[in-house]
């Protein structure tokens, strides 16, 4: 049995975010007041859809401001971002390969040792063999795949993902999931912390190491859940059942 | 049509031959089969909207046909189980799917409605002329008279309207309907226009059902043609002028030679200015569309004056230019082309182009540091590509059609002769050639159908499994 040794220093320290935006006149309060600190672990961030879960999670990102708050990193440099998108995002004219190399590219890598990094991350996601495809040659799952190789390619401290599974069948998602898992677990990635946005209670109790869960609009932290479940974890067991349980009370 | 690709094998390429046919080339054609059979005044009239609905209508089918295409093809399956009948596909499908389109595609056609008003309405054949009452010919007029008070008012008004049917009309309906955002209007004044309109919209779709209801199970399409065909036959028959086309066949060899050597001889300089400026076009409306997509302010005013910019009839550009251009021949040529073909990628580029950068696709750009020259490379221009293509598809035929103003002017004090194909046509038409205006025309259209279906199509082909991005 892998028990991961939980270090619980803080890496990500969110103090007291709030954001609003103004839509026609009116002022609409996305998040209010969250504070919560992310460790070396898994954590996830469930909540009603349409609370703002996505917003706060691009404000993590620094691809959007907060209205006030804000987002600390203990990291001794500024921290390299992986992200997987809701949907799989690829850029349709470039090959698998060469989406997965492109922020790499664009941020100064070297074109060869770009490939060569985005060859790893396919490999690791189970896509060797696909890398001069172009995105519409694959099927969903792939795609999704590729997506998160593009985030694991970047060698992140931090993988944030958005709902990753939430758009594809039950099966492969079931896969995907437990293939994360195994690269998180393993280590072979210098990944400190990863956040997930979901809306599966279940997904978040098998996967996650603490649980934040946020109110409907605007999304406050209702309470923070610790998950204490030993790994591999599995739908039958009943902490498993009994904690799903009291999250779904909890959620609504 | 698009839905049956029988149908479409068929139209597509004739649909293609009469965008091609320059508006000038319809002149003969069109005037001979109308004054003739009309009469001067009533037959002017009818030629007259018709060189203007030629001037609109190519970009609209093109819009119609590629969104209908585009559907998904679940639909196809959707009207199959539930055996929707043409009449209902059309109101419920069909029309709704191509209404952004349309929108859009109003608004640059409005402009080439303008563009070619006093094309359209000062027709002239050899030493005949058609002066038809109307804004266009009443500047035109009071130029020529040397009215300035006139011309002032003249102008004034056509610029009001222009401006204001964009402000009222058209802009709104663009922003309602495919949510582009880059564009000046007045939604307020728009709403109440519309009501009025769907209310009639409304009528005609209440009319077809009744109608469709009424002929269902009674009679087919086929059997309308065969009710139709005496009615056809007579029209036909009262137009045609035998002699005329023995005469024509007998001589069919040697016309072919003495215009088609002609015709090759001057191809090749028109096709290079043709293409050169479509690429121009292309390089110039994709640094503005930056423009306006990094500074949203910016675009707005930019698409405003390209409005007005490309409404502005060809000839009123003359007392501004001449003057100016006096000594340089070149550049009245490079305007003129321009002015006849920049419109169709700015406009594809800047509204629909700008509009279709998806959001999924920034914000990958924006978390992974995606900037400068690869934002430019690899996300920006290969995002627009289809509506750059679109554009240059439309362009290309706008710039062969600009030919005829561009490479032969005359005013008072001198003529510019700069060669070429739409030289040669200007030229027959001055002479009252008529048979060889068609000739050109015609040869003219083989080669835009040729290079279309050469260059664009492939190029088309080639990028659309990939350049479309989905969203999941």
């Amino acid at each position: 049995m892998v028990t991961m040794s939980l270090s619980r220093d803080s890496v990500i320290e969110v103090e007291a975010v709030s954001k609003s935006y103004v839509s026609e006149g009116k002022e609409i309060k996305v998040l209010e007041n969250i504070s919560f600190s992310v460790g070396r672990e898994f954590v996830s961030i469930i909540g009603p859809s349409g609370c703002g879960k996505s917003t706060l999670l691009r404000i993590i990102a620094g691809v959007e401001k907060p209205n006030s708050g804000k987002v600390v990193f203990h990291l001794n440099r500024k921290p390299v971002i992986g992200f997987v998108f809701q949907f799989p995002t690829l850029l349709p004219w470039l090959r698998v390969v060469d989406n997965v190399a492109l922020p790499l590219i664009a941020n100064g890598v070297k074109k060869s040792r770009a490939i060569e990094k985005a060859r790893t991350a396919l490999k690791i996601v189970g896509l060797s063999g696909f890398e001069d495809f172009y995105p519409s040659e694959l099927s969903g799952g792939m795609k999704q795949r590729v997506n998160i190789a593009r985030a694991l390619a970047v060698e992140p401290d931090i993988l944030l993902m958005d709902e990753p599974f939430s758009n594809l069948d039950p099966l492969t998602a079931e896969s995907l999931r437990s293939e994360v898992l195994d690269i998180w677990l393993s280590s072979i990635l210098p990944i400190k912390s990863i956040i997930m946005v979901t809306h599966n209670v279940e997904e978040a109790v098998l996967m996650s190491d603490k649980i934040i869960i946020l109110s409907p609009r605007p999304a406050r932290v209702l309470r923070i859940v610790d998950v204490k479940i030993p790994r591999p974890r599995t739908r039958k067991m009943p902490e498993v059942q009994e904690l799903v349980d009291k999250v779904y009370e909890y959620v609504s | 049509m698009a839905r049956s690709k029988r149908v479409e094998s068929i139209l597509l390429p004739v649909l293609d031959i009469l965008q091609s046919i320059p508006i000038l080339g319809f002149f003969p054609a069109v005037l001979a089969l109308f004054v003739t059979t009309l009469g001067p005044v009533t037959g002017g009239e009818i030629s007259s909207i018709f060189l203007i609905v030629t001037s609109q209508v190519w970009n609209m089918i093109f819009g119609v046909y590629s969104s209908v295409k585009s559907l998904d093809p679940s639909i196809d399956q959707l009207t199959a189980v539930y055996r929707l009948p043409l009449i209902y596909r059309l109101i419920y499908i069909y029309v709704p799917a191509s209404r952004s389109s349309l929108a859009a595609n109003s608004i640059i056609s409005w402009a080439g409605g303008w563009f070619f008003l006093t094309s359209a309405e000062i027709i002239s054949m050899g030493r005949v002329e058609y002066r038809l009452k109307g804004l266009g010919s009443f500047i035109v007029s009071a130029y020529e008279s040397g009215d300035v008070e006139a011309y002032t008012i003249g102008l004034l008004t056509l610029f009001t309207i222009i401006l204001v049917s964009y402000l009222v009309i058209w802009n709104p309906l663009t922003i309602k309907y495919t949510g582009i955002k880059s564009l000046l209007g007045f939604m307020r004044i728009y709403v109440v226009v519309e009501k009025a309109l769907s209310k009639i919209w409304g009528l005609i779709i209440e009319k077809l059902i009744m109608a469709y209801s009424a002929i269902r199970g009674g009679i087919s399409a086929i059997q309308l043609c065969f009710l139709l065909s005496p009615i056809l036959l007579y029209l036909y028959y009262e137009n045609l002028h035998y002699e005329k086309l023995i005469l024509v066949t007998s001589n069919l060899y040697s016309v072919i030679t003495k215009y088609g050597v002609e015709f090759l001889w001057a191809l090749p300089l028109t096709l290079i200015r043709v293409y050169s400026v479509v690429l121009f076009g292309i390089a110039l409306s994709i640094l503005l569309a930056y423009i306006s997509h990094t500074r949203f302010k910016l675009g707005v005013l930019i698409v405003m004056l390209g409005e007005v910019l490309s409404s502005i009839p060809a000839m009123m550009w003359w007392p501004i230019l001449l003057p100016v251009l006096q000594g340089f021949p070149y550049g009245v040529m490079v305007f003129v082309y321009l002015q006849g073909s920049l419109w169709y990628t700015f406009f594809n580029v800047l509204l629909f182009g700008v509009s279709s950068l998806k959001e999924s696709i920034l914000e990958l750009s924006k978390v992974y540091g995606i900037r400068g020259k690869y934002y430019l490379l690899k996300v920006f221009i290969p995002s627009l590509l289809p509506s750059i293509l679109a554009g240059g598809l439309s362009a290309s035929g706008g710039a062969w059609n600009a030919s005829i103003a561009a490479e032969y002017f005359k005013t008072e004090n001198f003529t510019v002769d700069m060669g070429g194909v739409g030289s040669l046509i200007y030229k027959q038409t001055l002479a009252g050639d008529t048979l060889g205006v068609l000739s050109t025309s015609f040869l003219m259209s083989l080669v835009i159908v040729g290079m279309n279906k050469a260059l664009w199509a492939r190029i088309l082909k080639r990028i659309s499994g990939y350049y479309v991005v989905e969203q999941g």
